[in-house]
């Protein structure tokens, strides 16, 4: 369980808070998506979740900070959120360490500077290309794979080092199409194991089927938390700068012009 | 695990890799250290003794002349030609090419063949990867092997990259022969993208390599191991005393 | 102002190989395509400098001639960069140092009366440079060049060359300064003239023994030219270094300052060493 009470976030040499006053609660197994326009401060939000805000790029977290399973974590060391909240951003190419010969290695390689010992690094691995159903790819060069693959790769990963939550930036913004479905059911895949997963996404249509709650941020803020239907049906969405899923938008325009979406729409 | 264990074809891929960068580096810096013709000369045999049962004289010759073709050209211009000395064999305009010269040139050109097999020799025989693991094993910080290993890779990026933006910057137009001028200017709108785009990765690539636990102070239990060997660890110390000896004899002017 | 001597963080870590991987792909390519010989193969290990401080700076160029040579594959390998590590550590060194002391700062609408004080300060201590290793290494060098020595006309052209080429530096350099109104220009210029000599003096013995004084680069041909004119070659190697080198490392010197100039404020800031380097008051 993954607590944010009241936080505040402001860059190293930026006057203005990014972040004003958030909550946030991910308990084990939910699944929450974050939406919002570009600035609105949705990838803050993933870096202050994952502990690198202020942990790697500095600035200053006021409020009530992050806890997680009950522990505070202000202030400790980096790899101590690793094993609890792992992330993943959006550009495949710069997540890849560049320093391993095979997909195997690549997934190996949190586990090995985790310390863990040789036989655990290689079953931690093995799970984890068995749950993302890339074990086809372990033979693979890293620098070969596509986007969605790679994609792919770096969620094994992170799940290699075994965290309650898991926090994804974007995962598909830098994809094709091909790639999005690729990452799209390898989220629905991770849902089922339990682990907890914070989504940051534009593409809302991905959203709809996977999570369990969507929150949504405009200029920092939460202007609203709940049920995907709840929130993607709120006329305001567009106005924080969402574009509603397909569906939804579809449905809209049923409506718009007198028709009845029960009788037009599959 | 296959591809974690290099290919081991013969007896010498076989050797530890510090066993053989030892030897690279005994015959290198040795041959700079003995100068002459009889140690640069013994230590070419040697490496093509060994080459030859590793089974990469031919591609190791061709590599070592390649590299020090162009060596070789300067060498004999500045040396044979230039150089000062008193018994003249034939004369180019005013340039003397004097028995002396010629004599450092050969002394130069066999040191320099002499580098370039005994470290080639390691190279073609070693994957690199392997080798970099291998000293993290021994106790290489785990940063610092990053560094080794996270370069190999970085070059080629660096270069695919380059030409994605060379071919985007001609695609508008830049032009890349001409005058001095015009290379010049060719060059900028290349050389500034690259740089400045490898300067903002570095904070992408931070933030992914902390989320793996990148920053974890102490040793890591690494996948694989190079074997070693009794002897091998002997012939290493034998190697580096033999160094220090020629290092010492050379210094006391005994060489 | 306090001065650090660089950190290794993760940041750090990821930049040096970078850094390693830009100073082998433009020093291989940027010489062969100007055709002059200006290489910028130090070019990252100044920016490791410049970001991270002078530690880091060392240790990168140290790192860069050992991966050269004993860790990057053919066809990227060369064995001929070993010998140099001192030489790029050195540099690296430096150039952390003097990005400590403020040297590669941008200083944008300085006034009419700084640009001279600068541009006077720079050229006194190049000059004074100049005048020392010239009394120095250089005695009896020349001679050659003058009309009345009986060396070929080559020579005479080669010492004009040298002469066109050193007053083109400093017009180019003056011109550079006040066109732009940053006294910084006359700081960069000094710290890369300093790097060159000092790069010149260490590389010199190590071109000289190890290799016979050769490159395999147009170089070469001054340091023949310097032993046609009667210098042993470890003094022909130091005086074309003496030439080239600081050439080289002002350019380069120039160019990390141009960099650092036109990256944003949230890059730089993000390296140990960035805000620093920079100088932190900017609008």
């Amino acid at each position: 369980m993954l607590e944010l009470s009241g936080v505040s976030y402001r860059y190293a040499g930026y006057p203005d808070p990014v972040l004003h006053d958030v909550d946030l609660t991910l308990a084990d197994g939910e699944i929450v998506g974050v939406v919002g326009a570009n600035e609105s401060g949705k990838s803050t939000l993933c870096l202050v979740v994952s502990g690198l805000a202020p942990g790697s790029v500095g600035g200053q977290l006021t409020g009530g900070g992050l806890s997680i399973d009950g522990q505070p974590m202000a202030g400790r060391p980096l790899h101590e959120f690793v094993t609890r909240v792992g992330i993943g951003f959006q550009n495949p190419a710069t997540q890849l360490s560049g320093v391993t010969g095979s997909v195997f290695e690549e997934v190996a390689l949190g586990p090995m500077n985790l310390g863990a010992s040789r036989r655990d690094t290689v079953q931690r691995t093995r799970q984890a290309l068995a749950t993302l159903g890339i074990e086809g790819l372990a033979e693979r060069a890293p620098r070969r794979l596509s986007g969605g693959q790679a994609q792919l790769v770096v969620l094994a990963s992170l799940l290699a080092m075994r965290p309650g939550h898991l926090v994804l930036d974007e995962p598909t913004a830098q994809l094709d199409p091909e790639g999005s479905l690729l990452v799209a059911s390898a989220l629905r895949e991770l849902a089922a194991t339990g682990t907890a997963l914070l989504v940051a996404e534009h593409k809302t249509d991905i959203l709809e089927g996977l999570c369990t709650r969507i929150m949504a941020l405009a200029d920092g803020r939460t202007v609203a938390d709940g049920a995907p239907a709840e929130v993607f049906g709120d006329a305001r969405l567009t106005d924080w700068g969402v574009d509603p899923p397909a569906r939804i938008r579809l449905d809209r325009l049923v409506r718009e012009r007198g028709l009845d979406p029960a009788q037009v729409l599959p | 695990m296959s591809r974690l264990v290099p290919a081991t074809p013969t007896a010498f891929h076989r050797l530890n890799p510090l066993t053989k960068v030892t030897l690279a580096t005994t015959g290198s810096v040795g041959a700079v250290i003995v100068g002459g013709y009889l140690g640069p000369l013994t230590i070419l045999g040697v490496m093509i003794a060994l080459a030859a049962q590793a089974g990469v004289l031919r591609a190791l010759l061709r590599a070592s002349l390649f590299l020090t073709l162009p060596l070789a050209i300067s060498v004999v211009l500045v040396s044979v030609f230039t150089r000062a000395g008193t018994t003249v064999l034939f004369q180019v305009g005013p340039f003397d090419a004097t028995m002396e010269g010629v004599d450092f040139a050969g002394q130069t050109l066999v040191r320099l063949l002499a580098i370039s097999m005994s470290i080639g020799l390691f190279v073609m025989t070693t994957e690199p990867r392997a080798f970099v693991f291998d000293l993290e094993r021994r106790g290489v910080p785990p940063r610092a092997a990053f560094v080794a290993v996270a370069t190999i890779e970085a070059v080629p990026t660096l270069i695919e990259r380059a030409g994605v933006i060379g071919e985007s910057q001609r695609a508008r137009g830049l032009d890349t022969e001409g005058s001095l001028r015009a290379r010049l200017r060719g060059l900028i709108p290349i050389v500034a993208p690259l740089i400045l785009g490898s300067l903002t990765d570095v904070e992408e690539r931070s933030l992914a390599l902390e989320s793996r636990a990148f920053s974890r102070p102490g040793r890591r239990h690494l996948l694989w191991t190079m074997p070693d060997s009794s002897p091998e660890r002997v012939l290493r110390w034998a190697l580096v005393l033999v160094l220090v000896l020629a290092g010492i004899a050379r210094i006391t002017g005994r060489i | 102002m306090s001065f650090s001597w660089g950190r290794f963080d993760t940041r750090t870590i990821v930049l040096i190989p970078i850094a390693i991987a830009i100073n082998i792909v433009l020093g291989q390519t940027v010489a062969a395509a100007l055709k002059i010989p200006i290489y910028l193969d130090s070019i990252g290990t100044i920016l490791v400098g410049v970001l991270a401080g002078p530690i880091p700076g060392l240790v990168t160029g140290l790192l860069a001639n050992l991966i050269w040579t004993y860790v990057l594959p053919a066809p990227l390998q060369s064995s001929y960069a070993a010998p140099f590590a001192v030489v790029a550590a050195e540099i690296g060194f430096l150039s952390g140092v003097f990005a400590q002391l403020g040297w590669f700062r941008s200083r944008p609408n300085s006034s009419g009366q700084q640009l001279v004080i600068a541009a006077v300060v720079a050229l006194v201590i190049v000059g004074g440079l100049a005048i020392y290793t010239v009394s120095r290494f250089y005695t009896g060098a020349f001679t050659f060049f003058s009309p009345e020595g009986d060396q070929s006309v080559a020579f005479q052209l080669l010492g004009w060359l040298i002469a066109v080429g050193i007053v083109g530096v400093i017009v180019g350099f003056l011109a550079l300064l006040f066109l732009r109104r940053d006294a910084g220009v006359a700081y960069v210029v000094v710290a890369g003239v300093i790097m060159g000599v000092i790069s010149a003096l260490i590389s010199a013995p190590i071109a000289a023994v190890v290799f016979g004084g050769v490159t395999g680069s147009g170089t070469d041909l001054l340091v023949a030219a310097f032993q046609q004119g009667g210098s042993d070659l470890q003094t022909a190697v130091l005086q074309q270094g003496l030439l080239s080198d600081p050439i080289d490392k002002v350019v380069t010197s120039f160019v990390v300052f141009l960099l650092l100039r036109s990256v944003s404020r949230r890059v730089i800031a993000r390296f140990p060493q960035g805000e620093a380097a920079v100088g932190m008051e900017r609008p």
